[in-house]
């Protein structure tokens, strides 16, 4: 019975006063939120962790006590080669498995991610942390370009939605949010790279240039931008189109609206109306669409010879790089939990109904 | 959701409560098929969506069949121009990019019909026991299921990849049915949340109905297109798992796919500097579009024909 109630009760105090601050909107309401979703996310960052070290430790060969043994016959002692090895991967090779889970936990929870294999002595933090950038400011610049594309466009799909060109807009994002977007950044460098080179096929920036704050290596860093910002924003703006479509039309058949039409109130005024009453939900849906944008950085960062975190993955699992496998995932992870979390921080900012009580 | 249907039942006499003493079975039937029919003439491109994805079916039962087991290979035209006798070209080993693609899609379509059964089966079943029993189970499994959506899947699979090689097209659905539940689950259950309070529901529960029939004859009929139209979109979400983890390579090429294509065209094939690998690169490409295109029409058209308020005012 609750979920109807809260439900009801809900709508009835969004009817009677929209806009003022309701009286539950106190601090500590939006403070037990907040806790709420930190301690789910670290939950999330634990289920995470558990499962990289069950990984580790179950990849078949057994690195770890492989790489212990090759430095004990290189001439290491026994317990030379145990730290050497509990540096690399956070947790000693030999000892039970609850010691070296304990273990892991422990350096994970010293922001201690183990050393690279493959970079030799080079700390993981150190390396994810130079990836991230690459990663985060074209998932950013891809999320809000295809946000603002995405939404602008749902509105016309949705009051156009009997006609040619709402059909049109609505298959488009229909395909695009469908389609993978390995084929979508294949295809724009098939095209735009092979095919017709206009944009450099691969990589951050051109070598030529000197990196620093000079308009040659800012062009160029833009240059290689365009190709997998456009894929990040392509990938995401199918399901900003579909989720603004259906919630416009959802706004559409409310009685405000009749309401506000009867009143005589100019298109202009009602189509703020609509948009700002069909844009609220949408903010649960950017956390969902950055973790999917995290996940598609693999792909793009694959095709386009991007230094960031999905490249990193994949260079860590066909290199057996395993810590920064292990790494690399759970910063990834923590990446969109954070993101979940400002996600929902900007919704209770912005939806006054949603500050109602702790209810998550 | 509850206020569009109540809207619609007020515009729509003929399903007004209390006023379908007349109307029998048969007739509603009719009435439906006559709506499938008036949505697909209307916008007759919801019938090439039925054409293609009915066309990919064929390919993955009976494309393995109209080729010998070892495609053959013509060493003398290597990454071979498109052709009459070779529509797409030929590969690095002089194999005719058609049949690959034509040999490869029962993999594919293999592992989005696993992969779709599961996630629907998992999804419904924890959604509807959580929507229906509420109370406690109802929060453990909503939590359950924000894990479920909150781990990064892409990245989770390629970490799997590195003790799990994925051997058959059903364990590679198992795993990806195991980890996609989490969308289906919840809308399920809030669908179920607000079906079961509604008055055909509550009727069934003063009549002393079982829970079996209550869920299986009652509740599950009206969410059934929407659980089909997300069992489509499901093997959308398949192909672009599995197909993405073979073309980056992480594992092993034990059979011919899309995803092997994809991998050795660009990785191997230079399909992204070079013109030439260019066809060996587009056609699994194609293949892609044209499954998502089919599927994304056809679920357009159920929706519209399911979901009333879609219609034109």
């Amino acid at each position: 019975m609750t979920p109807t109630l809260r439900g009801r009760a809900r709508s009835k105090t969004s009817k009677t006063s929209p806009t003022s601050p309701t009286s539950s909107a106190s601090p500590k309401a939006v403070a037990r939120r907040v806790a709420g979703h930190v301690a789910r996310g670290l939950a999330m960052i634990w289920v995470v962790a558990t499962i990289s070290f069950v990984i580790i430790r179950e990849i078949p060969g057994d690195p770890v006590k492989g790489q212990y043994e090759s430095l004990i016959q290189k001439g290491m002692s026994p317990e030379q080669a145990e730290r050497a090895t509990a540096v690399l991967y956070g947790f000693l090779p030999t000892g039970s498995l609850w010691e070296q889970y304990t273990g892991y936990i422990n350096s994970l929870l010293h922001l201690d991610l183990g050393r690279s294999l493959s970079t030799p002595g080079v700390e993981v933090t150190t390396l994810i942390g130079s990836a991230a950038r690459w990663t985060v400011l074209p998932v950013l610049a891809g999320t809000l370009l295809s946000f603002l594309l995405g939404v602008i466009m749902g509105v016309y799909a949705a009051i156009k939605r009997s006609g040619r060109l709402g059909d049109v807009l609505a298959l488009s994002g229909s395909l695009l949010h469908g389609v993978p977007v390995y084929v979508i950044g294949l295809l724009l460098t098939a095209i735009f790279a092979t095919l017709w080179p206009i944009m450099p096929s691969g990589g951050p920036v051109d070598v030529e240039h000197v990196p620093g704050l000079n308009p040659g290596y800012l062009g160029s860093l833009a240059h290689h931008a365009v190709l997998p910002v456009v894929t990040y924003t392509l990938a995401s703006y199918g399901g900003w189109i579909l989720a603004m479509k259906s919630n416009v039309v959802a706004v559409l058949g409310d009685d405000f609206i009749l309401a506000a039409e009867l009143r005589g109130l100019k298109r202009g005024i009602v189509f703020r109306y609509i948009a700002r009453n069909a844009i609220l939900p949408l903010f649960t849906v950017l956390a969902l669409s950055i973790g999917m944008l995290f996940g598609g950085s693999i792909f793009i960062e694959q095709i386009f010879n991007y230094p960031g975190l999905g490249l990193l993955l994949v260079g860590s699992i066909s290199s057996r790089d395993y810590a920064l496998m292990g790494g690399t995932f759970l910063v990834i992870t923590i990446g969109i939990v954070v993101a979940n979390i400002v996600a929902d921080l900007l919704y209770t900012a912005i939806d006054p109904r949603v500050r109602s009580g702790g209810a998550a | 959701m509850s206020i569009m249907t109540n809207a619609q039942e007020t515009t729509d006499p003929r399903s007004a409560p209390g006023g379908t003493p007349g109307v029998t079975r048969a007739t509603l039937r009719r009435n439906f098929w006559r709506g499938v029919w008036r949505v697909l003439r209307r916008k007759p491109s919801r019938m090439v969506g039925v054409v293609i994805v009915a066309g990919f079916a064929v390919m993955g039962v009976a494309g393995p069949l109209l080729y010998p087991d070892h495609l053959p290979r013509d060493d003398d035209a290597l990454y071979a121009p498109p052709s009459l006798r070779h529509p797409f070209g030929t590969d690095f080993e002089g194999t005719d990019v058609l049949a690959l693609v034509i040999t490869g899609a029962r993999y594919v379509l293999l592992t989005g019909l696993a992969t779709a059964v599961i996630t629907v089966a998992l999804g419904t079943l924890i959604g509807l026991f959580a929507g229906f029993r509420r109370g406690r189970w109802d929060t453990v499994l909503m939590r359950v299921t924000d894990v479920n959506l909150a781990i990064p899947g892409l990245p989770l699979l390629l970490v799997l990849s590195t003790v799990w090689k994925f051997e058959s097209p059903l364990e590679m659905g198992l795993v990806l049915g195991l980890l996609g539940w989490g969308g289906i689950a919840r809308a399920v259950r809030s669908q179920t949340l607000s079906l079961r309070e509604r008055g055909f529901i509550e009727a069934a529960r003063g009549l002393g109905l079982p829970t079996t029939h209550i869920i299986g004859r009652e509740l599950l009929p009206s969410m059934a297109p929407y659980i089909a139209m997300n069992m489509l979109i499901a093997v959308t979400g398949a192909v672009y798992a599995q197909v993405g983890l073979f073309f980056l390579g992480v594992l092993p090429f034990e059979s011919n796919n899309w995803g092997v294509m994809l991998n050795l065209a660009v990785f191997n094939g230079g399909a992204l500097t070079t013109a030439a690998a260019l066809p060996y690169l587009m056609a699994p490409l194609l293949a892609i579009l044209l499954l998502t295109l089919g599927i994304v029409l056809i679920v357009d058209a159920m929706d519209e024909i399911f979901n009333p308020r879609l219609r034109e005012e």
